[in-house]
C-alpha cells in the first residue's frame, strides 16, 4: 500500500509524463490489488429501520405507531424480539445461512435532520463536514486507481468524489461505450488536445477518463452470463449491472448503488413495503448469481440510510425525519446476525433513538477486513465497530 | 447599484455571452443584432418579458391516456416552449425556479397540479416580490401535495413543507431551530386542495383551499417573533428573512454566473434585494448587465436540458418532429435532468455534478443526433464559431479545419466549450 506522500510524490511525476492528467489518472491499475469487491447500497431519503429490523416484543415500539408498525404475526422472526420486515422476506434464505447481518443503532454525533446535510456526513465520513470528497473517493485516491470504484447509475453521489476527480457513473454497462463516426477520431484528439484552464480543463480530463474507462470495461465484459433471474426493477437491473462488472474482472473493488426514496412523511406502509421488496428481491437474484459465477466469496454488500425516522408515527400514518437506524450487510464474507443492542424506545432524544454505533466503525471494519485498506486515513480517525466481517 | 455595472457597449462576443446564458444561445444573426447595444438596455429588454407561449405546441398533455402518458407529454410540452417559445429567459428563469421551489411527479400525479405550478413560476420569473412569488407557490396543491402539506391538520402537524421552506428556499440550513420547524408546521395547518386525488383522476382539476376547522391558531414562535401566525405569516417572515436575500441570491449567481459564485458578489446583490424588498427582477437587472457577470465566461456547465436546447437553438431552431422533441426529452432524463422531476427536493446540484462517464457518452450521442444522423435536421446554414463556442477566434479552431460543416457542428457540440455557458 501507498501512503500519501508516495502517492503525492509518484502524481507529480505522472502529470509531467502525461500532460495535464490528474497524478492517479495516469497511475498504473496494479495498485488497486485485492480481489475482494465491496458492493455499497444507499437507501436514499431515510429508511426507517424501525419497521426494517423490528423490535416486536417491545410494547413501547406498538405504543408509538397504532397505524403503521408491522404486526407480530407478519413480522418475519430473527430472535426472540427481533424480525424482519415481511417484504425482506427474499433474504431470509440468507439469514439462515449466517450470511446476513443488521447493524443495530448506527448514528453519529449531533445528528442533523436534513437529508442533505446528513446524506453528505455519511458521504464525507465526517460530521463536521468539512472535507469536499467522499470517503470511496479517498479509497481512490490511497489506492491511486480512477477505476477501483464506480457507481451504478446516472449521477455521481458525493461518497465517491475523489480528491482531483469524480469516480466513474455507469448507467448500464451496454451503453458504455464510445464511437465517433468514422475519421473523426483525429481531429476529436486534436481537439482535446488543445491548452484549457478552469472549467473547460476539467471536461478535457472528465472525457480522457471517459474514454479509458469505457476501453477497459468493453474489453471485459462480454465474459458474463447471468446466473440468475433478476426481478423486473430497474434496481435489479442495477444489480445485474454490477455483479456484470465484478464478474469481467474489470478492477473495481467498491460498487456504489442507490434507491429510493424512503421519504415516508405519509402512507408509509404502501411506500416502505413496496422499496423493500424491491431491495430484498433484487439482492437475493444478485447472490444467487454471484454463487452461480463462483464469487460468492470474493463481495460483501453493506447498505445504509442517511437516518432512521421518528419513532412516533406522525399523524398522515408516515414518519418525519430521525436519527439513528440500522445498516445491514450481506456476503459469504459476512458474519451473520444481530450485531450491536437494539435502541431503548422509552429513552429518546427529541422523539428518535439515541445511537451507539458510530457509522464510522462500521465503515472500519469493511475497509480494514474486507478491503484491507488504512481505515484511519481514509475516515480521519480512528473508528472500531462490531465485528460484522467473518 | 451594488454591483459595478457593465458600462462598456457590448463586443460581438459580449453579446454571445449574454445570448448563452440568458437565451441558451442564439444564432449568428442574434448576436449581431445586440452588437453594440448598452448592456443595461439588452438587460432590461430581455427582462421585459409577457406571458406569450409559442405558438402552435404539438402538444398537449390532456390526451395522455395514463399520467404516465401525461406527464411526458407535458415535459415535451415544456421542452417545446424552452427550445422555440419567444421568452428564453422567461424559461430559464422557470427552469432555474422549478430546481429551487422543488416538485416532483414522483409524487405529483396531476394534471393541473402541473401546470398550474409551472403558471406560477411563470408568472413569477422576475418577480417584484420574492414573499408574493413564494406565497403563490405554497398554496399550489402541487407544492401542498409534494410535501406533505394537505396533510397537515391541527394537532396532527406534517413538518416536511415547514423543514423544506426554511432550509431550501428561504433561509438556509443554519438559520433556524428545530423548535421554528415544529411551530411552523403547526401554523401551516389546514392548507390543503380539493379535487383529482387518486391515480385515476389525474385530468380532475385541482385547486388551493385553506379550511379553518384544520388550522392551529394557537400561539407560535417562529424565527424569534411571537403570535397567532396564519399561513401566510409563516411564508412571509421565512421569505422576507435577511439570509434569505443571500440564499436565493447565491442561487441567482450559480444560475447566471458561475457554478462556484463569488460570495462578495452574491452579497452585492442580496443587498439590492434587500433594499427592494426582494425585488427578483431588480437584482436580475443589475446582475446581468453588471461588470461581474460579463468578466464570468465558461463558469457553467450546461445542464442536459440547456444543452439540448442550445443545440437546436444554435443550429437556427430547425422544426424538429414531435418525436424528435420527445427523444430529446427522454435524453436530457438519462443525462439526470427529467423536467419536473428532480431526484430530491434538494434539487440537481449541477455544475460538474452534470459531467459524468455516462453522462458525457450521452451527450455525444445526442450530438451526433443532432447533426449526422438520418433523422437530423436540415442544416441549412451551418452555426458560426461565434455562435458555438462563444468566440470569433477559438483556440479550437484549428483542430476542425478542413472538416466538412456538419462534422465540423458535430464536433463542436461535443467541445468542453460548448457544453460551458
Amino acid at each position: 500500500m501507498t501512503n500519501r506522500r508516495d502517492f503525492l510524490k509518484l502524481s507529480a511525476l505522472a502529470v509531467a509524463a502525461t500532460s495535464g492528467m490528474p497524478g492517479f489518472l495516469a497511475r498504473a491499475a496494479t495498485q488497486a490489488g485485492g480481489s475482494k469487491t465491496l458492493v455499497v447500497i444507499q437507501l436514499t431519503g431515510g429508511n426507517d429501520g424501525l419497521n426494517t429490523l423490528i423490535p416486536y416484543s417491545n410494547g413501547a415500539y406498538y405504543a408509538a405507531r397504532p397505524n403503521i408498525a408491522i404486526p407480530k404475526k407478519d413480522v418475519l422472526t430473527l430472535s426472540g424480539d427481533l424480525g424482519m420486515h415481511p417484504s425482506l422476506k427474499p433474504l431470509m434464505p440468507l439469514w439462515d445461512a449466517g450470511t446476513f447481518a443488521w447493524i443495530e443503532n448506527v448514528g453519529y454525533p449531533n445528528p442533523n435532520r436534513s437529508h442533505f446535510a446528513s446524506m453528505a456526513i455519511w458521504h464525507t465520513a465526517d460530521p463536521a463536514q468539512a472535507q469536499a470528497e467522499g470517503w470511496i473517493g479517498r479509497i481512490a485516491d490511497t489506492i491511486g486507481d480512477p477505476f477501483c470504484a464506480s457507481n451504478i447509475g446516472t449521477a455521481t453521489p458525493q461518497a465517491l468524489i475523489a480528491r482531483d476527480f469524480s469516480l466513474p457513473s455507469i448507467a448500464s454497462v451496454d451503453s458504455f461505450q464510445l464511437k465517433l463516426p468514422g475519421g473523426l477520431d483525429d481531429a476529436f484528439h486534436q481537439l482535446l488536445g488543445v491548452p484549457r484552464s478552469g472549467e473547460a480543463e476539467y471536461l478535457v480530463r472528465a472525457t480522457r477518463q471517459m474514454m479509458t474507462n469505457t476501453a477497459r470495461v468493453q474489453r471485459n465484459v462480454q465474459k458474463y452470463r447471468a446466473g440468475a433471474a433478476y426481478p423486473d426493477t430497474p434496481f435489479a437491473a442495477q444489480l445485474r449491472d454490477t455483479a456484470r462488472l465484478i464478474a469481467a474482472g474489470v478492477g473495481q473493488r467498491v460498487l456504489y448503488l442507490s434507491l429510493g426514496s424512503f421519504d415516508t412523511h405519509a402512507g408509509q406502509r404502501g411506500e416502505q413495503d413496496d422499496l423493500l421488496a424491491t431491495l430484498a428481491g433484487g439482492l437475493a437474484a444478485f447472490h444467487a448469481d454471484l454463487e452461480k459465477q463462483g464469487l460468492a466469496d470474493d463481495v460483501i454488500v453493506m447498505g445504509f440510510s442517511e437516518f432512521g425516522r421518528r419513532v412516533a408515527e406522525n399523524d398522515s400514518a408516515g414518519t418525519d425525519h430521525g436519527k439513528g437506524s440500522v445498516m445491514f450487510a450481506l456476503g459469504q464474507g459476512v458474519k451473520g446476525g444481530v450485531h450491536g443492542s437494539s435502541p431503548d424506545l422509552e429513552d429518546l432524544s427529541e422523539g428518535d433513538i439515541k445511537y451507539r454505533q458510530d457509522f464510522r466503525g462500521v465503515y472500519a471494519e469493511a475497509l480494514t477486513k474486507w478491503l484491507k485498506l488504512d481505515a484511519r486515513g481514509i475516515l480521519n480517525g480512528e473508528f472500531t465497530g462490531p465485528a460484522w466481517v467473518a | 447599484m451594488t454591483l459595478t455595472p457593465y458600462q462598456t457597449s457590448l463586443s460581438a462576443e459580449d453579446a454571445a455571452h449574454f445570448l448563452r446564458r440568458t437565451a441558451f444561445g442564439a444564432t449568428e444573426a442574434r448576436i449581431r443584432a445586440l452588437t453594440g447595444r448598452p448592456a443595461a438596455e439588452v438587460a432590461r429588454e430581455a427582462l421585459a418579458f409577457d406571458q406569450s407561449l409559442a405558438p402552435s405546441n404539438p402538444f398537449d398533455p390532456r390526451t395522455g391516456a395514463t399520467f404516465g402518458a401525461a406527464e411526458q407529454l407535458n415535459r415535451a410540452a415544456w421542452l417545446y416552449e424552452l427550445i422555440y417559445g419567444p421568452h428564453p429567459l422567461r424559461e430559464k428563469l422557470a427552469l432555474t425556479w422549478s430546481n429551487h421551489f422543488v416538485i416532483g411527479t414522483d409524487k405529483v400525479k396531476n394534471l393541473s397540479a402541473l401546470t398550474g405550478y409551472l403558471t406560477v413560476l411563470r408568472a413569477h420569473a422576475a418577480t417584484a416580490s420574492f414573499p408574493q412569488f413564494a406565497l403563490a407557490v405554497a398554496q399550489t396543491p402541487a407544492m401542498l401535495r409534494y410535501l406533505d402539506n394537505d396533510q397537515n391538520r391541527k394537532g396532527k402537524p406534517n413538518e416536511n413543507f415547514s423543514r423544506e421552506l426554511l432550509e431550501l428556499f428561504t433561509t438556509g440550513i443554519g438559520h433556524y431551530t428545530e423548535q421554528d420547524v415544529h411551530e411552523g408546521a403547526r401554523a401551516l395547518s389546514g392548507w390543503t386542495f380539493t379535487g383529482g386525488r387518486g391515480n385515476k383522476h389525474y385530468l380532475e382539476p385541482q385547486a388551493f383551499v385553506a379550511t379553518p376547522r384544520q388550522h392551529d391558531d394557537g400561539r407560535k414562535t417562529y424565527l424569534g417573533q411571537s403570535g397567532n401566525f396564519t399561513p401566510e405569516d409563516i411564508v412571509r417572515m421565512a421569505a422576507s428573512h435577511p439570509q434569505t436575500a443571500v440564499f436565493v441570491s447565491r442561487k441567482l449567481h450559480r444560475a447566471f454566473v458561475s457554478d462556484v459564485p463569488d460570495e462578495a458578489a452574491v452579497q452585492g446583490s442580496a443587498q439590492t434585494w434587500q433594499r427592494t424588498g426582494g425585488n427578483v427582477g431588480a437584482v436580475l437587472a443589475e446582475l446581468l448587465s453588471s461588470q461581474v457577470f460579463y468578466a464570468s465566461r465558461s463558469r457553467i456547465v450546461r445542464s442536459p436540458v440547456e444543452y439540448a436546447v442550445a443545440a437546436v437553438r444554435i443550429l437556427g431552431q430547425p422544426e424538429l418532429e414531435p418525436k424528435a422533441v420527445v427523444n430529446l426529452s427522454q435524453a436530457a432524463q438519462r443525462m439526470g435532468q427529467q423536467l419536473l422531476h428532480p431526484p430530491s427536493v434538494k434539487g440537481w446540484d449541477g455544475g460538474r455534478e452534470w459531467i459524468n462517464d455516462s453522462t458525457l457518452l450521452l451527450r455525444i450521442q445526442l450530438a451526433a443526433a443532432l447533426t449526422l444522423g438520418k433523422t437530423a435536421p436540415d442544416l441549412i446554414r451551418a452555426p458560426g464559431d461565434l455562435a458555438l463556442l462563444g468566440s470569433e477566434r477559438p483556440a479550437v479552431a484549428g483542430a476542425l479545419s478542413g472538416l466538412n460543416p456538419r462534422q465540423r457542428t458535430y464536433l463542436s457540440l461535443i467541445s468542453p466549450e460548448f457544453q460551458l455557458a
